[in-house]
Order: structure tokens, then sequence, then C-alpha cells
């Protein structure tokens, strides 16, 4: 995989979410069951990892970016994150306006909604992952 | 939100922001795509610095963890091949699919709880229904910000 393509990838992700884990479903259904580029156990890795970081939640991008193409992937999947957050900067100038208008909020709040739903079929799955790869070394 | 209420206290302290401020680059965090901390600290910088301030802010924001997130993972793709690492990772991912859940519900407690309940019911609903469906993590974005525009608050409209 291009590294054009991997910073799109999750860049798509990033800017789709918004919470820290909120581009994971995304993540998982481009890099994991499109391309198989990266594996259930990786993603879940990845996460991991991230969350056991001081930073922020979503930084768990890098480590995916790692996992695709090592540290150039890794470089990528930094951009990948800090991309979006310069759309603040003109959001910024137009919200200062626009915040207070019920619509704008409720838009907000059904986001975030959708986001957490969204959350939930993927920590359900690294859940289901975890138990198989432990009931496999544990011969069961 | 840890990180933004300290930011937010030494900012304060410092006089950098008020308040008001705060709030205003909050709101502003949520409704930016992408982590929420790193569009505060981009608006952050901004209002100070304008553009090289948005610049710094975001790098000192995330590089570090970067940083340290890969050399993580590089240092684990070495040596997971021990049946012992495997498992201690296997433990470790089952936690980890433990933390996305209550990240997920950090973000719908809220609205379960808040003064919009049956509306967060039925857009939780809705989000669910559309990925059992098979549409996609956008289209279902998509979609709750359409219904959330179409149905805002009655006593703030």
């Amino acid at each position: 995989m291009s590294l054009g393509l991997l910073y799109l990838l999750l860049l798509k992700a990033t800017v789709t979410s918004f919470s820290g884990m909120g581009g994971l479903p995304q993540i998982r259904q481009d890099l994991v069951s499109t391309y198989q580029v990266v594996s259930d156990e990786q993603l879940s890795r990845a996460v991991l990892l991230g969350r056991s970081t001081p930073g922020p939640l979503g930084i768990y991008v890098v480590s995916v970016g790692y996992v695709v193409r090592g540290w150039p992937g890794a470089a990528v999947g930094w951009l990948a994150l800090i991309s979006p957050a310069f759309v603040a900067v003109p959001l910024l100038l137009v919200l200062r306006r626009w915040i207070h208008l019920a619509r704008m909020r409720s838009a907000v709040d059904a986001v975030v909604i959708a986001g957490g739903t969204l959350l939930v079929p993927a920590g359900l799955l690294l859940a289901r992952d975890a138990a198989f790869q432990l009931r496999e070394l544990l011969g069961g | 939100m840890a990180a933004m209420e300290l930011m937010r206290r030494s900012l304060v302290r410092r006089q950098w922001l008020d308040e008001a401020g705060h709030a205003m680059l909050v709101a502003v965090s949520r409704f930016t795509p992408g982590t929420n901390l790193l569009a505060y600290c981009a608006a952050l910088g901004w209002m100070h610095f304008r553009g090289v301030g948005a610049a710094v802010a975001v790098v000192a924001g995330s590089l570090p963890a970067a940083l340290m997130v890969a050399a993580m993972t590089a240092a684990v793709a070495r040596i997971d091949r021990s049946p012992s690492v495997r498992t201690a990772l296997a433990v470790a991912t089952l936690v980890a699919g433990a933390l996305v859940l209550s990240s997920a519900w950090a973000l719908l407690r809220p609205h379960l709880f808040g003064s919009r309940r049956r509306w967060a019911i039925v857009a939780i609903a809705l989000a669910a229904a559309l990925y059992l469906a098979g549409a996609t993590p956008v289209r279902v974005l998509l979609a709750l910000a359409v219904l959330g525009a179409a149905t805002p608050t009655r006593e703030a409209a």
C-alpha cells in the first residue's frame, strides 16, 4: 500500500471521527476488511498501545501506520491524526457566530451519539478476538 | 476532557484565556472532526499567534506521544512471538476492548441521562440500525448529523 493511499484512508477515519476512538470502525473496514494490510490482532494491539501512551486518544492511528509501512507509515499516521485539527481554525471563526444555534448544537450531539454507538461493535470485536486468542494460547 | 481541564486551569491562571474563551474552544473542538484535544490546541494557538501558534500547539500536543507509540509498536512487533508475550498481549487486548466500550459509554451517557433522553435513544437506534444494515461509518455519521440539525432542542430553537 502506498503512503499516499495510507494517508488518505487514515485521514478518512480521523476526519469522520468526533472522538478519539471514533475512527476505529472506519479503519477496521478499510485496512482489515477491504485492503487486508492489517489483521484484527494488529489493530487491537495498536488500540492498546495508543491507550497505554500519554497523549491524545486517537494516537493509535500512528501505531496502525507503523504496522502497515514502518516508520514512514507512522509519520503518515501522525499527519492523518493532526490534519483535521486545523479545521478548528475556520470553525472557530464561524462557530463564534453560530454555535448558539440549536440546530448546530443538535447536529453536534447527534454526531457524537453516532460515534459512541459505532464504537460498541468495535469494542465487542476486540474483546471477541482477544477471547479467541486466549483460548488458542491456553490450549482450550 | 481531562487534558482540556488541565489546560484550562493552567491557561486561566496565566490569564491567556477566560472561562468564556475556554467554553468556546471546547465547543469548537467538539465540532471539529478528529481528536478533540488537538482541535482545542489548534484553536488556542490560532487565538494567540495565528497560523504559527496553531501549528506549534498541534505539534507539541501530538508529536511526543506519536514518537512514543511508534517506538512501542516497533518494540512489541519484535518480541510478540513468545507464547508468554502473546498471552499477555491477548489479555491486554481484552482490556483494550473494555476500554473501547467504556469510551462509547462516556460519549453516550451524558445524552442518555440528559434532558433529551428519548431523542438520544432514537438517535442511537437509528445509528445502530444503519450500521446493521451495512451503512459505512461515514454515512451513519452524516445521517445522524442531518437528524440532529432537523430536530433541534425546543427550548433553544
